[in-house]
C-alpha cells in the first residue's frame, strides 16, 4: 500500500516536472496554435494539446485515463493532458493558480479545464473565471438537464453525480425503510443502530442533516440560496435533536464517510446514509459484507454531481469543447456509469436502455441541492445545537 | 575600531541569521494573525472575535475541554514516565532490559497508526472489549470518541520521550551522592525526595512544558477519537478555518493557544536563563 503510495507520489512529482518542463516547450506551439485559429485557413493541421486538471480519489483518476483515449482515437487533431492532483492536496491550489493568472493577466494559466465540486463553480462564479457554455458549441449539451444547468449559470457540465443511499445489513434489517419518516422511526425504535458521519467532515452525514432540515419547507427551497431562509431550519433542527438520542453512542457523529462505513463493517451499527459509489467499491473488495444492501427513500438524499469548468481565459477552448462534448455522449457516460457506480452527468432518458434499467428505483428520489454559501451555515449551526446539544 | 567594538560587532553578526529567521517564521507570522484576529466582519478593528471565544458556550467548552485534556495528560505522563524512568535507573535485570529496548517504540509508529490501532483495541468491539467479554464482563465503557481515549492517545505518544528525557536526567544524578547519603543512614524515600527529585526538578519541568505544548495542538489523535463536541482547540480551529471559512475567528482561536503555550514556555525559558547565569558566575 505505502508502496504504491511512493509510487504514486514520484508519478506525481515526475508530471508536475514533465508539465513544468513541458510549459516552458509549450509557448511556441501556444503561439502557434493561436496564430492558426486567427488565420482558419488550415483546418485541423496541427494538434491542440490541452491541459485537465482533476482531482479525487484513485477511481476518478482511472475514469479519466479510460476517457481520455476513447476521445483521442476519435479527433486526431485534439490531445488531452491529464493532470491529476490528489484529493485533498490540490484542488484548492489549482483553483488559485486560475485566480491568480486572471488577476495577474495570463491568461489560464496553462489550465484550460478543470474537475471540481459545486463550490468551485460559485466561487468562480463570483470571481467571474469560468466560460459560460452553450448548446451551440457543445450540442450534446442538450442531454443534460436544463434545470442543472440553470442551477450553475451554465458556467460548469455536470458531468456524473453520485448519491447518498441509505447502506444496511441485510441480516438485521428485514424491512428497510422506504420513507424519511420511516427511516426516523426506525431510528428511534432501534436506538444506537444507526450512525451518521459529522456533515462537515463527509457529505453523507451532510446529506442526512440536509435533507431533515429541508423535510419542513417547500420542495424549491433546496435551490435557494438565500440566507433568509436559514429562519426555517428550526423545526429540522429540533428534529435532529430528538434524534441525537437514538443514533450510535446516543450522540456520537464519527469523523469522514469512512467513519459510519467502518462501524457498519465491524457490526455496531446496522444503517447508515453512504455514498452509493463508496459502498459498491467496498463491498466489491470485501471491506463491507456481502449482506450489505443499499436503499434509497422518497424524498430522497442528496446527491452531488461533479462538474467540469473551463476557464474563461482559456485559449484552447475550441479542442475543450470538443472533448465536452464528449463527455456529455452517452457513449461516455456509460463508461462513467459503469467505473464509477455513479449516476450519469445526463438525463437518463438519453442512456442506453440497459443502464437506464439498471437505475430503477434508485434514481427517482435522488435530489440535487443547490443551497451555494448555506452549506456552511448549517454545519455551524449542528455542530452548536446538535453536536453540543 | 576598538577591539570591543569589533567583537560585538562580531557577535552580532552571527546572532543576525537565527534572529532573522525567528523573526521570519515565527515573529511576523504571529504579528499577522493577531492583527487577523482583530478584524471584525466589517472589516475595522476590534475585539469582538475574542469576545465570541470567551462567550459563545460552545467555544467556551471546547477551551475547558482542551485544558481539562492538556493538564490530565500532562501529569498522567510525568508521573509514570518518571516512575519507569526511575525504575529503570535504579534496578537491574531482564525487566529493565526489556523496558529499556521497547519503550522507543511508539515513537517510529506514525500517529495516524497509532490512534486507528487505538480505535481497533479500545473501541466498543474491538479487542479489548472483546477479550474482556470471554471473563464475562457484559458492558465495556466508552474510551473511543470519549475524553479517555484521547488521554490514552496523549500517553501513547508523549511517555517515550518524556521518559528519555527524565531517564538522562536521572543517570546524572552521581551514584556517589546517593551511597554517601545510604552511608550516614537516609532512607529510601528520604534518597529520593531530599537528593533525587531536587536534582531532576528542572528536567522534571522542561518535559512538562514539552508534553503540555504537545497536547495543547495536537490534532490527529482528537480529530479521529475525540469526541463531536466538545472539541479540542486544534479540532475546533481546523472546523473553523477549513469548514466555517472564518479565517478571523480561527486566528483568535490560535492566538489564544499560543498565548497558553507562552505562558508555560515562560516557566521554560526563566529556568534555561537561570541555568545560564549559574554558569556565568
Amino acid at each position: 500500500m505505502s508502496n504504491k503510495k511512493t509510487a504514486f507520489t514520484l508519478l506525481t512529482s515526475l508530471v508536475l516536472v514533465g508539465s513544468l518542463l513541458a510549459g516552458c516547450g509549450d509557448k511556441n506551439s501556444n503561439d502557434s496554435a493561436a496564430a492558426g485559429n486567427g488565420a482558419t485557413a488550415e483546418p485541423a493541421a496541427k494538434t491542440t494539446e490541452f491541459s485537465f486538471y482533476y482531482t479525487g480519489s484513485q477511481n476518478v483518476d482511472d475514469l479519466w485515463k479510460t476517457l481520455i483515449p476513447m476521445f483521442e482515437a476519435k479527433n486526431p487533431d485534439v490531445k488531452v493532458k491529464p493532470v491529476y492532483v490528489a484529493s485533498g492536496t490540490g484542488a484548492q491550489p489549482t483553483y488559485d493558480r486560475i485566480l491568480a493568472a486572471k488577476q495577474a493577466n495570463k491568461g489560464s494559466g496553462d489550465i484550460d479545464l478543470y474537475e471540481d465540486g459545486i463550490d468551485s463553480v460559485n466561487k468562480g462564479k463570483n470571481d467571474d473565471i469560468w466560460d459560460t457554455l452553450s448548446e451551440s458549441s457543445i450540442p450534446n449539451l442538450k442531454n443534460v438537464d436544463e434545470n442543472t444547468l440553470k442551477d450553475v449559470s451554465n458556467l460548469a457540465i455536470p458531468y456524473r453525480a453520485s448519491a447518498v443511499l441509505l447502506a444496511y445489513n441485510s441480516d438485521k434489517v428485514k424491512d428497510a425503510p422506504k420513507t424519511l419518516d420511516e427511516l426516523y422511526d426506525w431510528i428511534r425504535k432501534n436506538p444506537e443502530k444507526f450512525a451518521y458521519n459529522d456533515p462537515s467532515t463527509g457529505g453523507a452525514g451532510s446529506s442526512f442533516v440536509t435533507t431533515a432540515l429541508y423535510k419542513f419547507l417547500p420542495e424549491e427551497a433546496i435551490h435557494n440560496s438565500d440566507p433568509s431562509i436559514m429562519s426555517q431550519w428550526g423545526q429540522g433542527i429540533d428534529l435532529l435533536k430528538d434524534l441525537g438520542k437514538y443514533v450510535y453512542g446516543k450522540g456520537i457523529y464519527p469523523k469522514k464517510n469512512q467513519g459510519t462505513l467502518d462501524l457498519l463493517a465491524s457490526g455496531e451499527v446496522d444503517m447508515i446514509p453512504a455514498w452509493s459509489d463508496m459502498v459498491l467499491d467496498q463491498i466489491s473488495k470485501g471491506q463491507l459484507p456481502a449482506t450489505t444492501k443499499m436503499q434509497q427513500i422518497t424524498p430522497g438524499f442528496n446527491g452531488g454531481p461533479t462538474y467540469l469548468m473551463v476557464p474563461k481565459l482559456s485559449e484552447k477552448k475550441d479542442a475543450v469543447y470538443k472533448f465536452l462534448d464528449f463527455v456529455v455522449s452517452p457513449e461516455a457516460q456509460t463508461e462513467i456509469v459503469n467505473k464509477m457506480h455513479g449516476f450519469p452527468g445526463i438525463k437518463l432518458s438519453n442512456m442506453p436502455q440497459e443502464i437506464q434499467d439498471s437505475f430503477k428505483g434508485a434514481s427517482e428520489g435522488y435530489r440535487t441541492f443547490n443551497l451555494g454559501d448555506l452549506g456552511k451555515e448549517i454545519n455551524k449551526k449542528w455542530q452548536s445545537e446538535v453536536a453540543a446539544q | 575600531m576598538s577591539k570591543q567594538a569589533r567583537r560585538g560587532l562580531l557577535g552580532i553578526s552571527l546572532v543576525l541569521p537565527s534572529f532573522l529567521i525567528l523573526v521570519l517564521i515565527v515573529v511576523l507570522p504571529i504579528l499577522g494573525s493577531l492583527k487577523e484576529s482583530l478584524t471584525n466582519h466589517s472589516g475595522g478593528y476590534d475585539l469582538s472575535n475574542y469576545k465570541y471565544l470567551f462567550t459563545d458556550k460552545l467555544m467556551r467548552s471546547n477551551i475547558i475541554f482542551t485544558l481539562e485534556v492538556t493538564i490530565a495528560s500532562t501529569l498522567l505522563v510525568l508521573v509514570i514516565s518518571y516512575v519507569l524512568a526511575v525504575y529503570m535507573r535504579f534496578n537491574q535485570g531482564m525487566a529493565v532490559n526489556w523496558i529499556r529496548r521497547m519503550y522507543m517504540i511508539p515513537i517510529f509508529i506514525p500517529s495516524v497508526i497509532a490512534t486507528y490501532g487505538l480505535i481497533q483495541l479500545l473501541g466498543n468491539r474491538g479487542w479489548a472489549a472483546r477479550i474482556l467479554y470471554h471473563f464475562g464482563s457484559e458492558s465495556f465503557p466508552r474510551i473511543i470518541f470519549d475524553m479517555k481515549g484521547i488521554i490514552i492517545a496523549n500517553l501513547w505518544f508523549n511517555i517515550p520521550f518524556t521518559t528519555m528525557l527524565l531517564g538522562s536526567a536521572l543517570s546524572a544524578v552521581p551514584n556517589s551522592v546517593i551511597e554517601s547519603a545510604k552511608d550516614v543512614g537516609a532512607g529510601k524515600l528520604r534518597i529520593f525526595f531530599k537528593l533525587i527529585l531536587p536534582l531532576t526538578f528542572k528536567t522534571l519541568l522542561v518535559a512538562s512544558t514539552f508534553v503540555f505544548m504537545g497536547v495543547i495542538g495536537s490534532f490527529t489523535a482528537p480529530f479521529l477519537i475525540g469526541p463531536n463536541a466538545p472539541q479540542m482547540l486544534g479540532v475546533s480551529m481546523e472546523q473553523i478555518f477549513g469548514v466555517f471559512q472564518d479565517r478571523q475567528l480561527a486566528a483568535a482561536t490560535a492566538f489564544f493557544t499560543f498565548l497558553m503555550c507562552s505562558f508555560v514556555g515562560y516557566f521554560y525559558i526563566r529556568s534555561m536563563i537561570k541555568e545560564e547565569g549559574m554558569r556565568s558566575s
